[in-house]
């Protein structure tokens, strides 16, 4: 029987638990673990786009800009986010607070515009609402 | 058996066959880009896809198996259509500009592309390229990658993996951004990289070449204060024509000498002089530690790929290692000390180009520990390009012999070119320097199973039967390897890098109108008939390498041959 | 006048100690041939977009040889505007338990997994909580209510890639490899997870399973049409005034029914400009066209396809390229990268979209971009590709005189 410690995946979401994202030398220990070149394991990470081998802001703030969401004026919400944070998609802010993502469907298509904080999903957001909830983040 | 039709063409063939083995069965070309014999099935380029049975979703001939009664459409009108597309497609992902073009790109004359385009008849090109924007990797000593050019058909990360068993490349991101790169971005010259160049072999673009000396060389030959010497490895001979026109496998030693001379180099010298004294030095070493028992076995060190893999993989073994320098590199120190005396040249006046079938060379003659001895190495490729540019056609020149002193060259050097052929001379050596007679016959059995991995005994005396080995191929290496770590006896292991040994190294010229095990095979029979046509002389009778040790060195593993002949290693394990 | 059929929805059942499983039970009574036979019976299709009978696959399933299978629930639902496995993850959780159960018993799996995309938190701590229950009270382990059915669930969570809801690339992700598909044959029953068989299905498929055993096949197959038995969940969003998950018999109403009566209408303008019917993999349709049965085959006839049930209602006067950059920039991102019609292609045609914001297409460009599609549909390697380009194809072939530039006389005269 697997344990979930056997799956990569479930590894390395635990790893970046841990540290907030995917460092050199765990890499390292994967290729072990796994038996596989680095640069492999390395690729497999760099495929998932929420596993991360640099660190990140503390919030990373995901903003969907799939059709339906997009039909419910995502673009004006990604841009009052954009501007608030003063960051371009997939970027860090400097104090390394936030990372911004714009992203696709993250399955809440008929309660959008919708934003992610880390694990938490904001749902039915307004330009007022989306930045209230990054103030908080500060 | 499988029966099936083929462009209306009845085929038989063996369960499991592919369509596109079963096609080339009866002289179909279906075009590919991703597909190459040696490594696993990939199935990404699809422009070997077929129409099977008139189905409305096409089939890779590469990944789908022949089965009975399927009738297969190769090149009908919708397949030849799609095929056209996927084509505009990939050279839109190829990134053709004024920069970067078919006119300066290295395999302006052996791109996979141009050969694929002829073969689907491309008429149209409505495409704009899309720029990717990607940062050239200059990390490595030997090679250069340009993603630009990169097609992303995967083809070097299998071979890196599958046939060198070493995995440096992998593909990383996915969609638009899918690219080929190594762990962490961190660049060829900064990861577990051998530089034995085979993945340039597999490349079917130019994204993936050897770090160009021809500037640096064109420049030493210009400057009139320079004493420019330069030396060719035996594998080269059997190759430098191809880029002339000439088979893989015809010999043009004496034309390479006389096209290096027009080109103006003070000396042309042959590698296979130190390549003796390689063998000498070695040989030595072999004896001494075996009689002594000390670190066996002992394993060769004059390739240098297999040198960096060793340091990566098995750094606990690089006391194992001999100490003896590659041939390159006790050319390089020997012109600069003892040539450099006999021709009255100040060593710093002395230029050492060398001519190498070999990327990885590159790498070395930029170790520290060996001293910028050699400043400049070729590889086939790039010698072929220079003479070329120099309006010589090699083919057409009459022979000349390579200068003396260092080029005293017979038979047996010839063959270290190929696998087996530098422990069959230490053997001979080793068993000269044990009992004072001649080794007439050396039986190396190929071993059942392990392809690529020979072993044999050699009865020296009463007391003592050498059991040797010999791996090429880093995948093989890796092999041995595990053998000597699980305790199997040994006591001297050659390794060499590349699949077959030198003549398949990773700077030999790429054909892309043959298969590279077909060029290979066809160098190897050049190689045996210069040896057959020669007579056999042993290291040790070589009267040049004689003189050179009454002269200068003394005698095999002296003081001073230490000093200048051997070197040392570094652990790099994996980081 | 639609009305919900409420066949899988019902109130919300997560507590473990509030479920007996008495369909798992009723499963493990009737035995294998029996279980599979009655799935067979209610005809029932799979509910992740493909549509292959879910009977068959576990038949082929139960009959590989070899003493290790695995089961695998696809909880890596993706595609824009389909959101209606989350509503039974977070709803309805122990159904989708119970029919993966009983689907692994029926095919002889003793290993799964159920793959969760790593944006979805909610059913993952959901999960993760039912996982570790069901342990500690027996319902996963060894002898499962005194039969002889060993069966160990792992939860695995996607990490953000679209691709993995294909099975062959969530094989590959679940096994630690790049989510890339891989090339059938072999199909996953024949040789899957770590090589050995394995059966991939659907969330909403294992939840109707569930119930099919738990009520029998003939209410099942009573709901529907001759071709489409039982009921769907649908995703409404978009320009819709009540989006949301709604459970519909098939062949009970029309599209344009739905998009009224549960939907409450369109909201942006007075009708849809199109609606897409089954997800950005499938062609949109005309308001003119909306007039058609919702099942299979009603949905195939009128030139669309079911596909996950995601129903995105597009108004009246929204930019068209807008909208076709959108959909163009999800399959752009989206593809797995390995095979070069589908990650060049949707490349390319995002290229062009891009350059076109305010201009309309030439007839050549047109031409291009339909031979790019028909090169995808033809030679990619997996269902994601193949389909990639049918929305935005579907696009021009609907509003021409939108989106492509009138054929000028002078051309008319040169061309003749």
């Amino acid at each position: 029987m697997k344990k979930s410690n056997d799956i990569f995946l479930e590894t390395v979401h635990n790893i970046q638990q841990t540290y907030g994202y995917i460092p050199e030398r765990e890499i390292n220990q994967l290729a072990e673990k796994f038996d596989q070149p680095r640069a492999k394991i390395y690729g497999a990470i760099k495929f998932y786009s929420m596993l991360y081998t640099e660190p990140t802001g503390k919030y990373i703030i995901r903003i969907c800009d799939s059709l339906s969401c997009h039909l419910k004026d995502s673009h004006d919400l990604l841009l009052a986010v954009q501007d608030y944070l003063g960051l371009e998609d997939g970027e860090t802010s400097s104090d390394q607070l936030f990372t911004l993502e714009i992203v696709e469907c993250l399955g809440h298509c008929g309660e959008g515009p919708v934003m992610m904080v880390n694990d938490k999903m904001y749902t039915e957001l307004t330009k007022g609402k989306a930045l209230e909830i990054l103030q908080d983040c500060k | 058996m499988k029966r099936l039709e083929i462009d209306n063409i009845e085929v038989e063939v063996e369960p499991g066959t592919t369509l596109l083995e079963a096609a080339r069965k009866i002289n179909v070309n279906i075009p590919t880009l991703c597909y190459e014999e040696e490594l696993s099935i990939f199935g990404g380029c699809r422009l070997c896809v077929v129409e099977v049975n008139g189905g409305e979703l096409l089939k890779p001939a590469c990944a789908t198996e022949a089965d009975d009664g399927m009738i297969v459409k190769t090149h009908s009108p919708r397949v030849r259509e799609v095929r056209q597309t996927l084509f505009e497609l990939i050279i839109a992902s190829h990134d053709i500009s004024c920069e970067l073009n078919c006119l300066t790109c290295t395999r302006q004359s052996s791109c996979e592309l141009r050969v694929v385009a002829e073969d689907i008849g491309i008429s149209r090109m409505r495409l704009n390229p899309i720029y990717r924007g990607l940062e050239k990797d200059f990390s490595s000593h030997s090679i250069v990658r340009e993603p630009n050019k990169c097609i992303t058909c995967d083809r070097c990360i299998r071979k890196c993996e599958e046939i060198q068993g070493i995995g440096i490349f992998a593909n990383s991101a996915r969609g638009p951004e899918t690219e080929v790169t190594t762990f962490q971005d961190k660049g060829m010259g900064n990861v577990e990289c051998t530089n034995c160049g085979q993945c340039i072999i597999s490349c079917p673009t130019g994204a993936l070449h050897e770090v160009y000396h021809s500037e640096g060389v064109w420049d030493a030959l210009y400057d009139e204060n320079k004493h420019v010497v330069v030396q060719t490895a035996p594998a080269v001979r059997v190759a430098i024509a191809e880029p002339f026109g000439a088979e893989p496998g015809t010999v043009a030693t004496g034309q390479l000498v006389s096209a290096l001379k027009r080109l103006g180099f003070d000396g042309v010298f042959d590698t296979n002089f130190t390549a003796y004294l390689t063998i000498m030095e070695e040989g030595t070493e072999v004896v001494k530690r075996v009689t002594e028992n000390d670190n066996l076995p002992v394993l060769t060190s004059c390739s240098p790929g297999w040198i960096k893999f060793i340091e990566h993989f098995y750094p606990d073994y690089l006391k194992n290692l001999s100490t003896a320098k590659s041939p390159q590199q006790m050319f390089g120190a020997l012109a600069k000390t003892y040539y450099a005396e006999q021709a009255g040249v100040d060593p710093e006046d002395i230029v050492v180009v060398s001519i190498m079938p070999c990327t990885a060379k590159k790498f070395e003659s930029r170790r520290p520990e060996m001293n910028g001895d050699v400043d400049f190495v070729l590889t086939t490729r790039e010698a072929g390009m220079m003479i070329k540019s120099a309006g010589i056609n090699i083919c057409d020149l009459p022979e000349e012999n390579y200068d003396n002193l260092m080029g005293v060259s017979s038979g047996a050097g010839d063959i270290f070119a190929a696998s087996g052929g530098v422990m069959e001379a230490a053997l001979r050596s080793a068993y000269y320097l044990i009992t004072g007679e001649e080794l007439e016959d050396i039986d190396i059995k190929p071993v059942r199973g392990l392809t690529g991995l020979k072993k044999a005994e050699v009865p020296i005396n009463e007391d003592l039967t050498l059991k040797v080995g010999v791996a090429h191929g880093l995948s093989n290496a890796r092999k041995m390897m595990e053998l000597i770590k699980e305790g199997e006896e040994f006591h001297f292991v050659e390794f060499m890098a590349c699949p077959g040994g030198c003549i398949g190294g990773g700077g030999q010229p790429i054909r892309a109108d043959m298969t590279s095990e077909e060029a290979l095979q066809k160098r190897l029979e050049g190689v045996y008939s210069i040896d057959s046509s020669k007579k056999m002389r042993r290291s040790h009778e070589n009267p040049m390498i004689q003189k050179l040790y009454d002269e200068f060195l003394g005698k095999p593993g002296s003081h001073k041959a230490h000093k200048l002949l051997h070197t040392e290693y570094t652990a790099r394990g994996l980081n | 006048m639609v009305i919900e059929k409420k066949f899988l929805k019902g109130n919300p059942l997560k507590d473990i100690s509030e479920y007996d499983f008495p369909g798992l039970r009723r499963a493990l009574s009737l035995g294998q041939e029996n279980v599979i036979q009655e799935i067979s019976d209610s005809m029932l299709l799979g509910r992740g977009g493909a549509g292959f009978p879910t009977g068959t696959k576990w038949s082929l399933a139960l009959e590989q040889a070899g003493d290790k299978k695995y089961f695998i629930c696809n909880a890596d639902e993706g595609e824009p505007g389909t959101f209606k496995d989350r509503f039974l993850l977070e709803e309805r959780p122990l159904k989708v338990l119970e029919g993966l159960m009983i689907g692994a018993y029926a095919v002889g799996a003793d290993e799964g997994f159920i793959y969760i995309r790593g944006e979805y938190d909610l059913p993952i701590k959901i999960f993760r909580e039912i996982l570790e229950d069901a342990r500690d009270e027996g319902i996963l382990g060894k002898n499962i209510f005194g039969s002889d059915f060993d069966f160990d669930l792992t939860l695995v969570r996607g990490a953000g890639a679209y691709v993995c809801g294909d099975e062959t690339s969530l094989i590959n992700s679940i096994e630690g490899k790049r989510g890339i598909s891989r090339i059938k044959p072999p199909y996953p029953i024949q040789e899957g997870l770590f090589g050995n068989p394995t059966v991939v299905n659907n969330v909403e498929s294992l939840a109707c399973a569930a119930e099919i055993i738990n009520k029998g096949a003939g209410e099942f197959v009573a709901l529907g049409t001759d071709n489409s038995r039982g009921t769907k969940l649908v995703s409404l969003s978009g320009d819709i005034n009540l989006p949301g998950v709604y459970e519909i018999e098939f062949g009970c109403g029309t599209l344009e029914e739905i998009i009224n009566d549960l939907g409450g209408g369109v909201s942006y303008g007075n009708k849809p400009k199109f609606v897409i019917p089954g997800g950005l993999s499938t062609a949109a349709l005309l308001p003119e066209e909306l007039n058609c049965g919702y099942s299979y085959e009603d949905i195939e006839e009128a030139g669309s396809s079911l596909g996950s049930g995601a129903i995105i209602v597009v108004g009246e006067s929204r930019d068209l390229v807008e909208i076709l950059l959108k959909v163009s920039r999800f399959y752009m991102d989206e593809t797995c990268g390995t095979c070069f019609p589908c990650r060049e292609g949707n490349k390319q045609i995002n290229f062009m979209l891009n350059q076109h914001k305010n201009k309309k297409f030439t007839r050549q460009e047109v031409e291009i971009i339909k031979d790019i599609g028909d090169a995808i549909a033809a030679a990619a390697r997996c269902g994601l590709g193949q389909t990639s380009l049918s929305l935005i194809e579907s696009i021009f072939d609907k509003f021409p005189e939108e989106l492509i530039e009138e054929v000028r006389h002078s051309e008319k005269v040169r061309n003749r």
